[in-house]
């Protein structure tokens, strides 16, 4: 069963002067079940408004959505017990201690101090529970919003931009963290626009532009969408090392001070052995694989994001 | 239930609250000391001599000579004792315990102003932390979050009013014990103190409630009270001076026959007979009842209906 199923999803808001603005267009999404979801786009593609659906937070102009198998416009609330969430910023009122937020939500849930404990605990803020929210840093309330998500051990956990606006050793926290839940055997749904970072945690990702679904599905799948891997290799004398290897049917070309030779990582060895039979020995050798963000580029290139 | 229990703590941990109850106590504090320092305790003989001709003047008006010149009768009497009670006073000077009923009611406003405070704090919260979002995500059922929001509210505005007013009649007591007069009550002071205040407090969870769902409307704390009070003043306190014949649907005047259970009485216009002619009566408790209900129920509707519909973003 697909944790998130969505079908034709369009979300329409009205201007104030008239007129419309699409939001989502005609997105479809599967999310399957266990590991990390990385949910891509750039800042207004439609990930935040496409979360909001989900949770029964705005009503989609078209499309249909299902959590847990259940649908969002009628069943949401058989369901919603099973799913954590946080919607852009984490959102908790900020005169109130940790604790006391997250006692207001634990109640409706019917948990007791120990899930409030347990919770605080994972996120590493049982120290700091009793002082208020406005003393906390960006990164402790974003912990703290995760640890509200955890109190009821959800199946399936929104995160939406959870590294947003946070210091690398708070993005590092929220990383690791994001990474165990995946772990653990629950479905972690990750919205972001900073690719490296889902790169690092996500299973599988899906990239949207303009409200649009552009492609998806496991992270090797999509990185090997462009077709560009190989292996930059350094030595002494670049022209001998790229002559050698294209004697041994390796091409290979030489680009910034280095010879990119067109094989799998996973074949390095041949690279290597090929350079020593010819006296050439190597001082660098490592994999050039494209990361998310070229992928990204790429795709999108023909939808004019960044324009 | 367990979405009550949270509302509960969540409304309990409102510094708005402890801010109502903790300023409460300071005016009861200051306006009954300012009260008892310009007052003064009669003296024996004062008192049996006030107490002679009170008792005399009480027995006329069983008699039946209970109308001076300008006295009216009090609509919510229901016996001549009752009428007597109310005409006749004790001729002495500074606070008595027999005037807290009176009292009560004077300070009613106040009341009521801490009600729509409290209803409008705790309805617009939310908005103004942007946590709505993530009680929905707990709580999806908008009607339930709606409807138990409605009852903490009214939970918290009757124990914050009723509570700050048995304090009001008990330092009032003191005070009238001290430097004033605790003499010659009328029958029944306790019950119909305490049947006031469920009055004022009734008054005060209506305009809570109205506070509230203006609120959930306006999606701040902010605009509630500014349209309540806009309302208020403008519509109520001047457009509708110039028509009396609508006092009968407004919703102060309604509050206002409700605490004092004196109806809205009005001269007919073109009065050409013979005799005293006989007012019209506006609005009596049971309309007063019905307008304030029809306020609250309408604005609920409204606000429930476009709370279950917008948006949340």
């Amino acid at each position: 069963m697909a944790m998130i199923e969505i079908d034709g999803l369009r979300k329409e808001y009205r201007r104030v002067r008239g007129g419309r603005t699409v939001a989502v267009d005609g997105l479809d999404l599967s999310v399957p079940e266990g590991g990390v979801f990385g949910f891509l786009g750039p800042n207004g593609a439609g990930k935040t408004t496409t979360i909001r659906c989900l949770l029964g937070l705005v009503r989609p102009s078209a499309g249909r959505l299902s959590l847990l198998g259940a649908d969002v416009g009628h069943a949401l609330p058989s369901v919603i017990g099973r799913v954590g969430s946080i919607v852009e910023a984490p959102a908790m009122f900020p005169r109130f201690s940790g604790r006391r937020n997250l006692e207001i939500l634990a109640r409706i849930h019917g948990d007791g101090e120990f899930a409030i404990d347990a919770a605080l605990e994972r996120v590493g803020l049982r120290d700091r529970a009793k002082d208020p929210v406005k003393t906390y840093s960006l990164g402790m309330k974003q912990r703290l919003a995760i640890a509200a998500t955890l109190l009821r051990d959800p199946t399936l956990l929104i995160l939406d931009e959870p590294a947003n606006g946070l210091d690398p050793a708070g993005i590092v926290e929220v990383r690791e963290l994001v990474r165990s839940l995946g772990a653990e055997g629950r479905t972690v749904f990750v919205s972001s626009h900073i690719l490296s970072e889902v790169q690092q945690t996500a299973d599988h990702v899906a990239i949207v532009a303009k409200g649009k679904l552009i492609k998806a599905g496991p992270v090797s799948d999509v990185l090997a969408t462009t077709g560009a891997s190989g292996v930059i290799v350094k030595l002494a004398d670049l022209e001998a090392g790229r002559r050698a290897l294209a004697d041994a049917n390796i091409p290979a070309t030489i680009e910034a001070g280095a010879i990119r030779a067109e094989l799998p990582p996973d074949q390095s060895e041949r690279i290597s052995r090929t350079l020593a039979q010819a006296g050439l020995y190597v001082t660098e050798l490592r994999p050039d694989t494209v990361d998310l963000e070229t992928v990204f580029l790429e795709l999108t290139k023909d939808q004019g994001v960044g324009d | 239930m367990r979405l009550l229990r949270s509302e509960l703590l969540r409304a309990r941990s409102r510094r708005m609250v402890s801010m109502v109850i903790v300023g409460g106590l300071i005016g009861i504090v200051i306006g009954l000391g300012i009260a008892s320092f310009y007052s003064h305790k009669p003296s024996a003989a004062q008192l049996a001599s006030a107490q002679q001709q009170y008792d005399a003047t009480y027995q006329r008006c069983l008699n039946g000579k209970y109308l001076g010149p300008n006295q009216q009768i009090d609509a919510g009497a229901t016996s001549v004792a009752d009428v007597c009670s109310t005409a006749v006073t004790p001729p002495l000077d500074g606070i008595m315990l027999r005037d807290i009923e009176q009292i009560l009611e004077h300070i009613s406003t106040l009341v009521i102003l801490l009600g729509a405070l409290l209803g409008a704090s705790l309805g617009g919260a939310d908005w103004t932390s942007n946590t709505m979002g993530t009680l929905l995500t707990w709580e999806p059922r908008r009607m339930r979050v709606f409807l138990v929001r409605a009852l903490v509210v009214a939970i918290f505005v009757v124990a914050v009013t009723l509570f700050l007013q048995i304090v009001f009649a008990l330092v009032y007591w003191l005070a009238t014990d001290v430097r004033g007069v605790t003499a010659m009550l009328p029958p029944h002071l306790v019950g119909d103190t305490f049947a006031t205040m469920l009055r004022v407090s009734s008054m005060a969870i209506a305009f809570g409630l109205v506070a509230y769902v203006l609120a959930m409307i306006g999606r701040s704390t902010v605009s509630s009270l500014g349209v309540l009070f806009g309302y208020l003043i403008l519509f109520e306190g001047i457009v509708a001076g110039f028509r009396q014949s609508i006092a009968g649907s407004l919703l102060v005047r309604a509050a206002t026959v409700v605490i004092s259970r004196q109806p809205i009485l009005m001269e007919p216009r073109d009065f050409s007979g013979p005799g005293v002619p006989v007012p019209i009566v506006l609005m009596d408790v049971t309309k007063a009842w019905t307008v304030v209900a029809v306020y609250v129920l309408a604005l609920g509707a409204i606000s429930l209906v476009q709370f279950r519909r917008r948006d949340v973003t």
